[in-house]
């Protein structure tokens, strides 16, 4: 656990250049917080309302949004699939729209009897037109249902499944709890 | 002038501009310096809602000079992240020189429980675990190893020990790693908790669901790094699993330290209460803790005792001079074990 110091000059000038440039770069940087990489703090709002109804929070266990179904889906938008992330962007701003036009709030905003007919709307390509000519409003409630399975059930690192709480409403063991099998 | 006295100078004045700016840097409160990065962003709102929120950044990760070029390496990659738009920069990951670095910071706060961890089986080394003759002849070293000990090494077993096989004579393939523990602080506790930011967005989720959505706003003391996901996993989500003696079924404690230890200290498949490395007891302390007896980084259980002791006793006697393994290790009735059958 020895500390290096800095040997030489080379490497001090290196070392200084590093931290000016940490410093010169600082004010680039400085802005508003949110959690997420890619959504907007209210594009994270309505769509953890939408995965939110596609796997809610029952008597059977947790929902999408405490298993942080919304976080996998930002980063995989910003780290993988980035050639989702328009159909994401327009798609929202449509269901918002759309949902402002058939029920005069935003999406997240409405009763959870309105949210499902909005979204049995929506599978069956019966939004307003208007506002779904560059996206298919049943092709994106598709891929919402995709994305929102894999952050549920996929392995935590992608992001999702926050603290493993869909393996464990499975009953799945994780991690599993067996010894080093010396003598067997 | 001479040309060289005016390079001299120069050469001061931006030393001096420099270190003025980097101790300003140093000194500054988090949110205006390492925060404003928002590649250490999630770092630093996980730290806010943390036992350690009252603490600065640099008195744990050191800073860039005292810490070394591992870790102006990795800032000079950070900026390189920051302008090159490299997509995975929210993954930053500690090497285990920097875990290990970082616990000489844990030890100048914590000392009384570094001293109980280092008396105490935990603080076992790469060398004990890895060069054990009569082990690594029973079972050739392998990755799995690692996941009870040696979770935070960067490489894999090939890295580390040679020959990977049952026939010795085995050496680690960097003596310097002989000294280093396997379990340091860090197997066990988790800084930068995940409180979920996400809390305040719920709350304007006023839906009307059959369970309300439940947020936890403080974090438990204790998580187990699991080696295999590069993740903590906080005690209290491991699983807690039944076993069974003889067939039956036990008591098991429900105490989320006791599902931390017996994921290390676990049974065999068939979750037999005392397989293997296992200790869960059954017998007269069936149903008890782990952490009834044991103190969590001594592993001491001898003064313990006292705690339920004398008054419980079935037998009107001093439980600590009866025949058991605690009054005598070679006694066959094992103190997680020994039943009122054993001995009557
Ligand atoms: C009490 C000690 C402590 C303090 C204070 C602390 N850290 Fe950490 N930090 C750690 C440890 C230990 C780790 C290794 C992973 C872990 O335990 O979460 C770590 C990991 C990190 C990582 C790597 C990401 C990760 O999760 O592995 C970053 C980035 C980081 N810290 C930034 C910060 C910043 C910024 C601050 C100040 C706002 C800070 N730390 C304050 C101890 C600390
Ligand atoms: C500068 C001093 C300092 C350093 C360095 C430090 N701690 Fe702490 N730690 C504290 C203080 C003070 C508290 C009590 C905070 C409280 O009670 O809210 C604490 C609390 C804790 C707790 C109990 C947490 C809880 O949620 O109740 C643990 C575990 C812990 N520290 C582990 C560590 C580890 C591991 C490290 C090294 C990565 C470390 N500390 C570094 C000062 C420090
Ligand atoms: C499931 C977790 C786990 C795995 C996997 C594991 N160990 Fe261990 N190991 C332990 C525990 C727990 C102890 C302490 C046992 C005790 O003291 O009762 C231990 C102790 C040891 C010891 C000290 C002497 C002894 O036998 O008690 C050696 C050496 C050792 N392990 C080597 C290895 C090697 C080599 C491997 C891989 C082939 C391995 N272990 C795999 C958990 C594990
Ligand atoms: C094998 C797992 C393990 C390791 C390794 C470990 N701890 Fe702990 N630590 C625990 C457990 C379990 C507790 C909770 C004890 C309790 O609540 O009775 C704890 C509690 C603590 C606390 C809080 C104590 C309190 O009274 O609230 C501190 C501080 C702490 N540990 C520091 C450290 C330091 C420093 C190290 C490294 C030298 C370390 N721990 C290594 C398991 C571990
Ligand atoms: C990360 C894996 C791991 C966890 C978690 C863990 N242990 Fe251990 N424990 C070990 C290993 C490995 C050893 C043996 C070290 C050796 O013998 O070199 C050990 C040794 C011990 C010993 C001393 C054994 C002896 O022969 O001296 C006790 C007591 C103990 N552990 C109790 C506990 C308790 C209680 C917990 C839960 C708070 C716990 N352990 C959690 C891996 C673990
Ligand atoms: C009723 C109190 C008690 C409980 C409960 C208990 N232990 Fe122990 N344990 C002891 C005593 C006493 C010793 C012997 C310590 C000594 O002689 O210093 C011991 C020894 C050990 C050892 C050293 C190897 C051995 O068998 O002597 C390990 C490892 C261990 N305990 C792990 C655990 C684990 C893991 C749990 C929880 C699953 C647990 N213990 C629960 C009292 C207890
Ligand atoms: C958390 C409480 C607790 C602790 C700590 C504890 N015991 Fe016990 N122990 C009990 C209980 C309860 C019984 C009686 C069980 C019954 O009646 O079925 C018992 C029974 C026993 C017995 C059977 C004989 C008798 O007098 O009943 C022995 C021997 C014993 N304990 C030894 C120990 C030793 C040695 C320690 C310290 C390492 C210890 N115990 C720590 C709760 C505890
Ligand atoms: C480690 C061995 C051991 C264990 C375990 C043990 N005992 Fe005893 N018990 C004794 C001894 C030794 C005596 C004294 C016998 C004598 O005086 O003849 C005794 C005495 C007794 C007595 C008579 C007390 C009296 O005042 O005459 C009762 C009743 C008793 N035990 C019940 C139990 C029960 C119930 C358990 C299980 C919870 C238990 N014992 C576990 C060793 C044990």
């Amino acid at each position: 656990m020895s500390h290096q110091i800095i040997q030489d000059r080379r490497e001090f000038l290196k070392a200084s250049i590093m931290a000016f440039g940490g410093a010169i770069m600082l004010p680039s940087c400085l802005r508003n917080y949110t959690p997420f990489l890619f959504f907007t703090a209210d594009e994270a709002l309505l769509l953890t309302a939408i995965c939110e109804q596609i796997i809610p929070a029952d008597e059977n266990g947790p929902g999408a949004t405490q298993a942080g179904v919304i976080y996998y889906i930002d980063k995989q938008l910003y780290e993988v699939f980035t050639w989702e992330q328009d159909k994401y962007r327009l798609g929202l701003t449509a269901i918002n729209e759309s949902s402002l036009e058939l029920f005069s709030a935003n999406f997240d905003m409405l009763p959870t009897d309105k949210q499902l007919l909005f979204l049995k709307k929506m599978e069956g390509n019966e939004l307003p037109d208007s506002y779904w000519k560059d996206n298919s409003a049943s092709g994106f409630f598709r891929t919402i249902i995709q994305h929102t399975m894999q952050g549920f059930y996929g392995p935590p690192r992608h992001g999702g499944n926050k603290n493993y709480i869909s393996y464990k409403m499975i009953n799945l063991d994780y991690p599993y709890v067996v010894g080093r099998n010396l003598y067997e | 002038m001479k040309r060289s006295r005016i390079i001299a100078i120069i050469f001061i004045i931006a030393f001096v501009g420099f270190f003025g700016s980097y101790s300003a840097w140093n000194a500054a409160q988090p949110e205006h310096t390492c925060a404003s990065c928002h590649e250490i962003n999630p770092s630093f709102h996980s730290w806010q809602t943390s036992a350690h929120r009252e603490i600065k950044c640099v008195e744990c990760h050191g800073t860039a000079l005292s810490n070394g070029l591992h870790s102006l390496q990795e800032k000079g990659n950070m900026v390189l992240m920051h302008f090159t738009g490299d997509k995975h920069s929210a993954d930053i990951r500690m090497s285990e020189e920097q875990i290990l670095a970082i616990m000489d910071a844990c030890i100048r706060c914590h000392q009384t429980e570094y001293s109980q961890w280092a008396s105490g089986g935990h603080s076992t080394t790469y060398g004990r675990i890895f060069l054990d003759e009569s082990h690594n002849q029973m079972e050739q070293p392998y990755w799995d190893c690692l996941r009870c000990h040696g979770m935070f090494y960067d490489g894999t077993i090939y890295d580390l020990v040679e020959p990977v096989s049952t026939s010795g004579p085995w050496k680690l393939k960097d003596d310097q790693m002989a000294q280093r523990p396997v379990i340091p602080c860090m197997t066990c506790h988790q800084i930068h908790t995940e409180n979920d930011p996400y809390g305040q967005f719920a709350q304007r989720l006023d839906h009307d669901h059959a369970e309300p959505v439940v947020f936890d706003t403080r974090f438990p003391a204790v998580a187990l790094y699991l080696r295999s996901d590069k993740q903590f996993l906080r005690a209290d989500f491991l699983p807690g699993v039944d076993f069974f003696h003889n067939g039956q079924k036990i008591n098991v404690s429900d105490d989320p330290l006791q599902r931390l230890c017996i994921q290390c200290h676990a049974p065999n498949f068939r979750r037999e209460a005392g397989s293997e490395d296992n200790r869960t007891p059954y017998g007269v302390h069936e149903g008890l803790s782990c952490m009834s007896c044991h103190n969590a980084h001594s592993g001491n259980a001898r003064n313990s005792c006292v705690n339920c002791h004398p008054a419980t006793s079935n037998c009107g006697l001093d439980i600590t001079t009866m025949n058991t393994t605690f009054f005598n290790p070679q006694s066959e009735h094992n103190i997680h074990f020994v039943s009122c059958d054993d001995c009557h």
